[in-house]
């Protein structure tokens, strides 16, 4: 992309750069379920057609977009931001987890899916989610078959789609 | 199987050569640092993905230059296959099975078998526990390739699990509902490695022992021993999971204190006693090499008898060191059926019978010729 711009006039460029920044002021998270969202709500939290009884959790924005794209799935989403990684200082605090707490101590949803890659980080985040939400409600996964080191966001639409119907209890 | 050909590109000291392989044996002769034990590197790496002389891709590729190409063609029972393996200065390496980019190792390996055996191997006796888990693996990774992924992933919790403890370490904290999550997955990634490591030791121990028998002439009795860190009476899961728990739990306070996982795979141990002594302790180098010899043709009649084909044998400078009385018997049991590359300095050592029927290419700062 930069070697594409490069060869744009420069008053385009400053105009484009104009345009980035504005974005990225703008474009912030939506303060129920952390997806990328320009208004304080989103969209699809805002939207009182879908299921308020489902909560989709995505380590993601990305995989928000994918899950989107199937249109299969009719609930809301939980985005925790990242996935759990002593390594790289990321613990369950600095992810969105406290909030999806509350937030389904609240709603009671009844059903929570984990829809999170399964990377040996990925899959911790499963089961430190499981054993925190299973008292509240039914948690379920998404049983995707993806290649090894494969991630949501290359999943193809019909493999995703697939993945919400075989989705299984999380024991 | 047969590799046909090999190709080297920017490859340590090799610019661009090709080598057809004309017979069941080949013998690489040259000086000192002109590249022999490379190209026996190169076969390695097509192998298992890994190199016992470096760890660092950037290492591999030829000075000065940004990438390296490592291609074969191998004749298997099942057909033919081209292999590459591309290697970079700066960046992750890529496969391709019949120039088609493979995403997972794993699918890469298994194609091409071989058994390295070097001088170096002495360390197998001599060195730390690391060397003879080092050596298992390399083999497991041969026999089930499924296995890199389970060491990889367990690897990966180790390096996370240890950060975990370590920051645990510096905060005092006392109890943490996310060690235990990483607990479990230490607990379910290590006890797939233990198994295949138990295993694959089951299969081999005795291999090993009769190999030990025929060549020391029955006078020595020798045990390869797998000794996990994780010790449970039986081998069943629960009973494995059980132990583990415990032990997890048992070494709590210590792993909390010094910030590093002290209970897992990784702390293994393979035991070769000879007449229920410790190699290390016993006897002369001599010995010693008997022993590794009798380890890499159990792994040659392992690999051949999991695979369904015979293994290449790549022997780094190590003809040489044997006596005559070895020489022969690892000559007699490869015969024709193995296809092995041999390095050496002088021919003269060699079996003039040996050297008639077999390929000799002169190595010379990085270009082979035939002779
Ligand atoms: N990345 C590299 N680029 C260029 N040259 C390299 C590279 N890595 C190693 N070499 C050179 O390769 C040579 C060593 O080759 P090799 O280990 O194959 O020697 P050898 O023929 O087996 O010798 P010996 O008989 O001593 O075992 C050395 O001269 C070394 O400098
Ligand atoms: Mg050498
Ligand atoms: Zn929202």
């Amino acid at each position: 992309m930069a070697l594409h711009i490069l060869k744009r006039p420069e008053t385009e460029i400053q105009a484009l750069a104009q345009a980035l920044i504005d974005a990225k002021q703008q474009v912030g998270l939506c303060s129920v379920c952390f997806h990328l969202s320009a208004e304080p709500v989103c969209e699809i939290c805002r939207n009182t057609n879908r299921d308020d009884h489902t909560i989709c959790v995505v380590s993601d924005s990305r995989d928000v977009i994918a899950l989107e794209k199937t249109r299969e799935y009719h609930g809301k989403y939980h985005v925790l931001g990242g996935v759990i990684s002593p390594m790289d200082g990321i613990g369950p605090e600095q992810l969105t987890i406290q909030s999806l707490v509350r937030r389904v101590s609240q709603q009671k949803p009844k059903e929570i899916i984990l829809a999170i890659s399964p990377s040996v980080e990925g899959e911790t985040t499963t089961l430190y989610l499981g054993q925190l939400l299973k008292p509240f409600t039914r948690v379920t996964r998404i049983a995707f078959g993806l290649p090894v080191g494969g991630d949501l966001e290359y999943a193809d639409e019909v493999t995703l789609a697939r993945a919400l119907e075989g989705r299984r209890e999380l024991d | 199987m047969y590799l046909k050909t090999l190709h080297l590109q920017q490859f340590r000291n090799y610019q661009e050569q090709w080598v057809d392989f004309l017979a069941p044996k080949t013998i690489l002769v040259g000086n000192n640092a002109q590249g022999k034990s490379n190209l026996l590197e190169a076969v390695e790496l097509l192998a298992t993905l890994r190199s016992h002389r470096s760890t660092r891709d950037r290492d591999l590729v030829r000075e000065g230059e940004l990438m390296s190409k490592v291609s074969a063609t191998l004749e298997r029972q099942t057909g033919i296959t081209d292999l590459s393996l591309t290697l970079r200065r700066n960046g992750r390496r890529t496969v391709a099975l019949n120039s088609e980019n493979i995403r997972r190792q794993m699918d890469f390996l298994g194609i091409l078998n071989a058994v390295q055996f070097s001088s170096l191997d002495l360390d197998l006796v001599r060195g730390g526990p690391d060397q003879r888990r080092t050596w298992l693996d390399t083999l497991l990774i041969q026999l089930e390739p499924v296995y890199a992924h389970i060491l990889q992933q367990y690897n990966q919790v180790l390096r996370q699990r240890n950060a975990l403890l370590k920051k645990i370490q510096s905060s005092d904290e006392q109890s943490s509902e996310e060690l235990t999550v990483w607990n479990e997955q230490l607990v379910s990634a290590g006890i797939r490695v233990i198994r295949r490591r138990s295993r694959a030791i089951a299969l081999l121990a005795p291999v090993a022992a009769n190999w030990h028998e025929s060549i020391s002439g029955s006078t020595e009795v020798l045990q390869v021993k797998y000794a996990p860190n994780v010790v449970t009476a039986d081998e069943h899961l629960d009973e494995l999971q059980q132990a583990f728990i415990e032990k997890i739990s048992s070494r709590a306070i210590a792993e909390q204190h010094q910030g590093t996982t002290l209970v897992g795979p990784h702390r293994d141990e393979v035991e070769l006693t000879i007449n229920q002594t410790p190699a290390r302790a016993y006897g002369s180098q001599g010995q010693q090499r008997t022993l590794v010899l009798a380890l890499k043709l159990a792994e040659l009649k392992l690999i051949e008898e999991v695979v369904g084909e015979s293994p290449l044998l790549l022997l780094d400078d190590v003809l040489a060191e044997l006596d005559l009385h070895r020489q022969n018997q690892l000559l007699d049991a490869i015969q024709d059926r193995f296809q092995t590359l041999i390095t050496t300095t002088h021919l003269g050592s060699f079996d003039a019978q040996w050297l008639k029927a077999s390929q000799i290419l002169h190595v010379q700062a990085g270009e082979i010729a035939s002779g």
